[in-house]
């Protein structure tokens, strides 16, 4: 079974870089703008993982992760935060919220890769 | 050797109570003085006496006493008589005085040394408040030996390391050389 | 490996585009409303989408230059930083910047940014921060370190393998942990020899929930890769799940390895050389090291214990591990074998070393006296040891001047404070070396010369703006060796001395008088005259004037100099010069009027014959033509014995000597050459003696004076200063 991976970023180009190396990977990828969009996006299809900005217009990362851990679908969804490395209490907040990992920014898609992949597998 | 030393060397072991009025006598400038024997350290023969250029004449140099460089002072100058003419019998009496909690060894040269008299504490009197050309304070006491009178010298006053080093004498020295010549010099000053 | 990424190239194009118009739009809002938040957001976000989607594309340059304009804008955001118009002016050069720096990106990748861009990046970054960029370049990815470490993966060796236990918590599952899917990336590393499931036997199925999780792992596991990568594996189950590795066998071989090897320049502790062989990880030690602190005094193991205990490394690793700790502590404290002496007896020492020097050179003189030309082999020899008993126990008492020089930080650092001023001390030449002795008692008088510069010389930061120089001022100590002595400058970038202040002063105390002339070096040395002091107001820390004439006494008394040079406005720097010891130097023995003098080697130049056919000697002015060289001199017999009459010596000899900046010649009857000098202090009693720094006892037992040569060349050159020329009539 392919694995779907929902990608929550403002940034287009980085959402597309992200996907490109996800689908060549073999996962299917679903894209969102903010956690407002993602929100959304969950209903209607089983999502493996969620690679996640903390800072976005609309609804924020933290935000988004704490309303995802509340729906019964996707509570046991492991969550990537990507994070900054001058944010530490972000990094904690995160954790608080229910992301289990994170890949701090800016990185190379590889990083990324590898982060997925030791949580669920293509 | 100075046959004096054993002389010392054999009352050594005098009693404090004793020592007290314990003198040497010596001569300067044909006249007997006499210090406590408890300002003495020791009696040493004159060696090499070095020179030490710019100083007032009662500095007399400096002596080699094993190993320690001890200023010698030439008593009778420093009592504001002529200097002393070194002949056999000159000897360097070492005294020690203190100076900013520190003790100063000093060489006194004088042209003999004499005895060591005992002299009795009812024959000691107070120094007179005139009389004579020497400094009244540079005289502790009067010590009658027999019928004649001896100036007991107060060493800390007359070695006054304090009064020796001030050597104005020396800058006067230096400038009345060269006063001819050296006019502007601020140094000097 | 990866498609095409040529569209979300242009993603990223418009993407930039786009947030930079935005970034651009919200800057000028922001000029006219700096509290605007949402503005400031945006701007903030702009910066930090670039930089997240430049680090994908691997655009170095543009994420080191987005991440400092980031960082800045964080700041502003939580408002540790205000936004005004002229952060607002560099945030839009920041902006256009960024443009051209993603333009060279986009089109040469992989070059690197062409100087002038480099150049404009930096200065935008001192710009924003006040300070340059600490590294050029922050790269996304680290190189690890690997260890070149090859393991046939194949390898059929069944006992070979990293054992790993992986022993998940109940909450596992609810936490969205997948066991399997770590143990499947775990086989992208390696391949998986055999795995042992294995649940808790007290475990009541009646009580089970669906969702609870008790799976223990146990992984045998062949790999290459080193501890920390197979760590890394289970980074993000590490909240949920105890982990243990431990190494294969034939790693062990390899980590004993490199503990033979392990740099022995430095004691560490034993997890610290654990992780720097990578047998440990950091985690690991962390852990271990909590559990410790956790522990009862009383039951407490020692770290190695523990990791053995709790499976992570084998006995004989730590057990290597601990012997090479050992070897290297003893190593460290053969060379750190110091032992404190009692300094008196030193002194002692120095003092026997200086009897013996004068017993060497009086045997030396009786060998010569008696033609003993068979003991001289002997004695040639032994003095040679006696030079060197000499010099090894001066070393002894030589300490570093550093340690004085750092102790002023702490002053500087209150009095400014004190002050109101704002002043950095910097500190060079610290390793320096003189006596203990001296530095004992040179520390008074530096003391109060960096006061001075602290009080009188650095303005406050109004005056030195006004003035046109930065706020902050600065003193400096500073120390070097110098013809065998050493010089301690103290200078301040302050307002210098006024000359004619003192001047001024100088009439007036009466130690100038009005029409003279005099140089400004004179000048500014008459400020170590007593009661001399130009400021108007005494403040409570330089005091009244009393204090610089002190210093220079002080300074006299250790055979030392002090001068000072200024320039009003730029500052002002004092000079000291001090002889390296007190003890024993190398002397040049001269006579004069058949006195024997010592003049210290270190300052003695060169010696010629005093001959009027070959030099131009001027009787009257005292000085002589040497080589094209004016050259004050002075006649020692008749300087030193003016009271008596000199007979000049045929054959007169100049002595050239030299201290600093400074020559002089000395004319002497006789050399008489090296000697070893120990000098005597000559005492209370010639303390205000010029001219004499010292004496020493020579061979013969007599004694000998030690000329203070900076004295007498101040007393030389005084004789041909012009001004006095014109006095002068002999």
């Amino acid at each position: 079974m392919v694995k779907t991976i929902l990608i929550v970023d403002d940034s287009t180009s980085m959402r597309q870089v992200i996907s490109i190396a996800l689908k060549d990977t073999g996962y299917e990828v679903i894209e969102a703008c903010n956690g407002q969009d993602a929100l959304g996006k969950l209903t209607g299809i089983k999502i493996h993982l969620i690679v996640c900005d903390i800072n976005m217009p609309v609804m924020d990362g933290i935000t988004f992760v704490k309303t995802v851990k509340q729906l019964d679908h996707y509570r046991f969804t492991p969550i990537i935060m990507l994070t900054t490395e001058m944010a530490d209490e972000k990094k904690q907040a995160a954790k608080d919220a229910g992301a289990k990992a994170w890949v701090t920014k800016p990185f190379k898609p590889p990083v990324l890769l590898s982060a997925i992949a030791k949580l669920v597998l293509p | 050797m100075n046959p004096l030393i054993h002389k010392k060397d054999s009352k050594i072991e005098l009693t404090t109570q004793d020592q007290l009025r314990q003198y040497l006598t010596f001569q300067m400038d044909n006249e007997h003085l006499a210090v406590s024997i408890l300002d003495v350290k020791e009696i040493i023969e004159i060696n090499t006496i070095t020179h030490v250029p710019m100083t007032p004449t009662y500095i007399r140099g400096v002596i080699n006493l094993r190993g320690n460089v001890v200023p010698i002072i030439d008593l009778s100058a420093r009592l504001g008589r002529k200097d002393s003419e070194i002949s056999k019998r000159s000897c360097i009496v070492l005294v020690q005085v203190d100076y900013k909690d520190e003790i100063h060894l000093l060489g006194m040269l004088v042209d003999a040394v004499e005895e060591i008299l005992e002299i009795p504490e009812s024959n000691i009197m107070p120094p007179p408040d005139f009389g004579g050309d020497i400094r009244t304070d540079f005289i502790q006491a009067m010590g009658r030996v027999g019928d004649e009178f001896i100036i007991l010298l107060n060493i800390n006053n007359v070695l006054s390391i304090k009064e020796l080093s001030q050597l104005k004498q020396m800058a006067d020295y230096e400038g009345s050389d060269h006063a001819n010549r050296e006019t502007g010099d601020i140094a000097a000053k | 490996m990866m498609s095409d990424l040529n569209p979300a190239l242009e993603t990223f194009t418009q993407e930039v585009d786009e947030l930079l118009t935005t970034m651009e739009d919200a800057l000028l809002v922001l000029e006219l409303t700096p509290d605007d938040v949402d503005c400031i957001n945006s701007v903030f976000r702009a910066m930090h989408t670039i930089k997240g989607s430049a680090g994908l594309f691997g655009f170095d340059d543009v994420v080191a230059f987005t991440h400092e304009v980031e960082t800045l804008l964080d700041k502003v955001r939580n408002s540790e930083r205000q936004i005004d118009v002229e952060l607002i002016a560099v945030l839009l050069a920041c902006k256009d910047h960024t443009v051209q720096i993603i333009q060279h990106a986009l089109s040469n990748e992989n070059e690197p940014l062409p100087i002038a861009l480099q150049q404009q990046s930096e200065a935008l970054i001192t710009q924003l921060t006040g300070s340059s960029p600490i590294s050029k370049g922050m790269t996304s990815t680290q190189e690890k370190k690997t260890d070149h470490f090859v393991v046939d993966i194949n390898s059929s060796d069944s006992c070979d393998n990293w054992i790993i236990s992986l022993a998940f918590k109940q909450n596992a599952l609810r936490n969205g942990m997948d066991p399997l899917s770590f143990i499947r990336y775990l086989q992208t590393l390696g391949k998986i020899i055999d795995v042992i499931v294995s649940m808790p036997t007290s475990l009541c199925m009646e009580e089970l929930e669906p969702e609870d999780c008790f799976l223990n792992f146990k992984i045998a596991f062949s790999s290459a890769v080193d501890k920390k990568t197979i760590e890394e594996v289970f980074e993000f189950a590490e909240d949920d799940c105890d982990i243990t590795i431990l190494p294969p066998h034939s790693r062990q071989e390899h980590y004993l390895q490199l503990l033979e090897h392990f740099p022995e320049d430095q004691l560490k502790h034993l997890g610290e050389m654990l992780i720097e062989i990578g047998a440990l990880t950091e985690k690991e030690l962390d852990c271990v090291l909590r559990e410790q602190r956790n522990e009862h005094k009383a039951i407490i193991k020692p770290v190695g214990e523990m990791l053995i205990a709790k499976n992570i490394l084998q006995r004989p690793v730590i057990e290597q591990a601990l012997i090479k700790q050992e070897a290297i502590k003893q190593k460290i404290n053969k060379e750190a074998n110091y032992i404190r002496v009692d300094a008196a007896k030193l002194g002692y020492l120095i003092n026997l070393v200086g009897e013996l020097v004068i017993s060497d050179a009086a045997i030396r003189l009786m060998v010569e006296k008696h033609g003993l030309s068979d003991v001289n082999n002997v004695v040639g020899a032994m003095s040679h040891r006696v030079e060197e008993i000499r010099d090894t126990a001066l070393q002894l008492r030589m300490v570093q001047i550093g340690e004085t020089f750092t102790r002023f930080q702490r002053v500087v650092h209150d009095v400014s404070k004190e002050l109101g001023k704002q002043i950095q001390l910097q500190i060079t030449g610290g390793e320096a070396e003189l006596d203990k002795t001296i530095v004992e008692k040179i520390n008074d008088p530096l003391t109060h010369l960096v006061r001075n510069s602290l009080d009188h010389g650095i303005e406050t930061p109004e005056e030195r703006i006004q003035a046109g120089k930065p706020e902050k001022g600065i003193i400096q100590l500073n120390a070097y060796h110098d013809s065998g002595h050493i010089v301690i400058q103290i200078s301040d970038d302050g307002k210098g001395i006024d000359s004619e202040k003192i001047v001024a002063k100088a009439i007036s105390k009466g130690l100038l008088k009005p029409d003279q002339i005099v140089s400004q070096t004179d000048i500014y040395n008459l400020i170590f005259e007593p009661g001399l002091s130009t400021k108007e107001e005494a403040s409570n820390l330089s005091g009244r004037g009393v204090g610089m004439d002190v210093v220079k006494r002080n300074i006299e008394a250790l055979r030392g100099s002090v001068s000072v040079d200024s320039e009003l406005g730029l500052g002002t720097t004092v000079t000291i010069y001090l002889p390296l010891t007190l003890a024993i130097i190398d002397g040049f023995m001269v006579e004069a009027q058949k006195e024997r003098y010592i003049i210290p080697l270190n300052m003695v130049e060169e010696c010629v014959e005093m001959s009027s056919t070959e030099w131009k000697i001027d009787h009257v002015q005292h000085y002589v033509n040497l080589r094209g060289q004016v050259l004050p001199y002075l006649r020692l017999g008749d300087f030193l014995h003016n009271n008596k009459k000199h007979q000049p010596t045929q054959r007169e000899s100049l002595v050239v000597v030299r201290f600093g900046e400074e020559k002089a010649g000395f004319v002497v009857d006789e050399l008489h050459g090296e000697n070893q000098t120990v000098i005597k202090p000559l005492g209370m009693l010639f303390e205000n003696l010029k001219g004499i720094g010292g004496a020493t006892v020579l061979g013969s037992g007599d004694v000998a004076l030690i000329l203070d040569v900076q004295g007498l060349i101040q007393y030389a050159k005084k004789r041909v200063s012009p001004a006095l020329a014109l006095s002068m009539n002999d």
